[in-house]
């Protein structure tokens, strides 16, 4: 019980992550240099899922038990023994070829960008604001995808700009981000 | 006799200008905030009710139900077209809707989910109608061993959706079920899997959630496997509308779910979302092609939108005959009648028998208006398919943002939604279905908390003693095992 109080937060619980991180890594690196290579994702994702169960299950076990019949952790570790022995199943399907190779992937930088482009648009939202952020958005993603037909894209900017501050800002009451530049310049 | 002729003096309510604007412009309404991924049926209701303050009580409630029933429909729009259902239940509708898109044929898709959902909605008024009182008695009778039967039942939809990859269905659905014990425990009050971040005290919000999984992931896989250029898009004149006999052909797939959506709607806290996985379910399960399912069989999309379209009358049961709000938009709907001075229950039936059957004229006849409008609409909705695809997935990664933005304003939300947009898509690559995880969002909480009462209330052995909850798991277990065992079944006669 000590143990798992100790993992379940501060320095210990660090310690496990690091720990379940780095044997995820080790996993990934000794697929892909067996024999099973081409199941390298079928292996590793259930491996991820069983850390996840364990990271999990540690926190459910230390959650304070009140002297209920049924406590706060008891329904969690119900689907936390589900998680581990579906992703043990995986595993043993993924390792004994049972399972479909993995699919080969595309064009994964072109993803890579568009998903950091919107993680940006995100940040950049707090700070410019809805408008104009989305502006700079919307050219950029059509223009990144090779879209290059100015007058659609301004447009069609323009148009969603329009629809996005009548139907959300005027009609629904949504408060669309100002951004913090704005605020501190308008006040 | 007497009921027929309330229901006939409810019709004479509506022969006036003010109530016919008051459902067209619902209806409207109701679509467009359905087909918004972020805006639910009740966030619709709820955003009108400050509307309503200076209209006659029967003019805003029947403004309100108008949007609830549309709004319930126009979220199959964007999951038909685009893959972005605007509403938790139009996940199941977009199964078969979106691939009949990618198909070419989205005209069907939006036709039959059209169709349906006004056929189902109407079925669902008619049991409302002549059963609410029984059978709303009958609802809030049941156990909490009952309720967590019930939850079950609805998870094994999992086995059959699953299809070959039952395992990877089925641990979806407990990652669903497990994203949804995040935050603070409803009955001890413990904060459970926080990790000392406030934001998640009330954990990760559905709508977000459903929005990065299903659009989102679907715009990365998009961009990942580079299908932009014209020769991948939909021809919008190639684009097929169903024919009479196209409908025909469904009428007993309509016909079941839409009785089966109106009794899981009148089980308050189960709503259109289990409904649609249900019916959806059971279509593939009585249909002679069950392979087809998920790859745009038009059975899948008619039963997913009858069933939900169905509940909106349910749920009007338990909220008319006893007062108890069984749905968040339900609930919304008490506090828009309590504006009024109107108390749902057994006593408006004796005290305004005026404001219930002007009410259930409403239902059927915005269902019909909605017939009208959806038909004229459908024709412009299909255009959205062959908008380059260059220009459409950078506006609906747009239209995702402010969805999960709108609905806490939250930025968490925001980042919630990008966050399950590409576990999604790293998931869906390697086979695990999104729509387990929904599944186990939506069921988690009723699974949980009814278990625990349960089992507070009686011990563990309760859910064996009392027969419906008995029967209902024997039921589960059943539909557990059979696709598992006809897939079984189906992998050893391909390897023989």
């Amino acid at each position: 019980m000590e143990l798992i109080k100790f993992l379940g937060k501060g320095t210990g619980f660090m310690v496990l992550l690091a720990v379940l991180a780095a044997i995820l890594v080790l996993v990934t690196l000794l697929i892909l240099k067996s024999s099973k290579r081409k199941y390298a994702g079928r292996i590793v994702i259930p491996v991820f899922f069983m850390e996840i169960a364990v990271l999990f299950g540690i926190q459910a076990l230390g959650f304070p038990d009140r002297g209920d019949e049924v406590g706060p952790g008891v329904v969690p570790g119900l689907w936390l023994i589900g998680i581990f022995g579906f992703s043990v199943l995986l595993l043993i399907r993924g390792l004994s070829g049972k399972e479909e190779e993995d699919p080969p992937w595309g064009k994964i930088g072109k993803v890579t960008v568009f998903m950091v482009m919107t993680i940006l648009y995100l940040f950049i939202m707090q700070i410019i604001g809805y408008y104009l952020a989305t502006i700079i958005y919307l050219i950029f993603g059509m223009y990144y995808l090779s879209y290059r037909n100015w007058r659609v894209m301004l447009s069609m900017t323009a148009g969603w700009i329009l629809f996005s501050y009548f139907a959300f800002y005027r009609l629904l009451y949504v408060p669309l981000p100002r951004g913090i530049l704005f605020e501190w310049i308008f006040g | 006799m007497e009921l027929l002729a309330n229901l006939f003096q409810g019709f004479g309510y509506l022969a006036g200008v003010q109530p016919i604007i008051a459902i067209v412009a619902g209806v409207i309404l109701g679509i467009l905030a359905g087909a918004m991924p972020g805006l639910s049926p009740s966030m619709g209701v709820a955003l009108l009710v400050p509307f309503t303050y200076g209209m006659s009580p029967q003019i805003a409630l029947i403004l309100l139900v108008s949007i609830y029933i549309a709004a319930n429909y126009g979220g199959s729009i964007t999951a038909v077209t685009i893959n972005t259902p605007g509403t938790p239940s139009a996940v199941v509708t977009s199964f078969d809707g979106y691939p009949l898109t990618q198909q070419g044929k989205a005209g069907i898709g939006l036709g039959i989910s059209l169709v349906s959902s006004t056929v189902g909605g109407i079925i669902g008024t008619i049991i409302l109608i002549f059963f609410s009182v029984p059978l709303a008695r009958m609802a809030v009778k049941l156990h909490p061993a009952e309720y967590f039967a019930l939850a079950i039942f609805g998870l094994t939809t999992v086995a059959s959706l699953g299809g070959k990859n039952w395992p990877k269905a089925f641990l979806a659905a407990m990652l669903g079920l497990l994203i949804n014990t995040i935050g603070i425990d409803p009955i001890s009050g413990v904060k459970r899997f926080t990790f000392g971040t406030y934001r998640l005290f009330d954990g990760f919000a559905l709508i977000p959630a459903l929005i990065g999984l299903f659009a989102l992931s679907e715009v990365f896989t998009r961009i990942e496997e580079s299908k932009l250029e014209k020769d991948a898009e939909t021809k919008y004149e190639k684009t097929q509308w169903p024919t009479l006999m196209d409908y025909w052909k469904l009428k007993f797939t309509i016909a079941r779910s839409s009785i089966l959506g109106t009794l899981i709607g009148i089980f308050p806290g189960a709503g259109a979302t289990i409904a649609a996985f249900l019916s959806y379910d059971l279509a593939k399960e009585f249909s002679k092609e069950p392979d087809t399912f998920g790859k745009g069989n038009p059975n899948g999309v008619a039963a997913a939108e009858a069933a939900n379209s169905s509940s909106v009358g349910g749920a009007l049961v338990p909220l008319l005959a006893l007062g108890i709000p069984g749905s968040a938009s339900t609930a919304v709907l008490v506090g828009a009648l309590m504006i009024h001075d109107l108390v749902p229950g057994p006593l408006l039936f004796v005290e305004r028998p005026d404001i219930i059957y002007s009410l259930f004229a409403a239902l059927l006849i915005a269902n019909i208006v909605m017939l009208g409008l959806g038909l004229f609409g459908a024709r412009l909705w299909v255009k959205v398919t062959v908008i380059p695809k260059k220009i459409l997935l950078p506006a609906i990664l747009a239209i995702s943002i402010i969805g999960s933005f709108s609905v806490n304003y939250s930025f968490f939300d925001v980042a919630t939604c990008i966050g399950f947009g590409i576990a999604g898509w790293i998931l869906k690559k390697y086979g695990y279905p999104g729509a387990p995880i929904v599944l186990g969002m939506v069921l988690g909480k009723l699974a949980e908390t009814n278990f625990r009462r349960a089992v507070i209330m009686g011990g563990y052995e309760i859910f064996f003693t009392r027969p419906i909850s008995l029967i209902l798991l024997i039921l589960a277990l059943l539909s557990f095992g059979i696709p598992l065992y006809q897939t079984s079944k189906a992998n050893k006669k391909t390897k023989a």
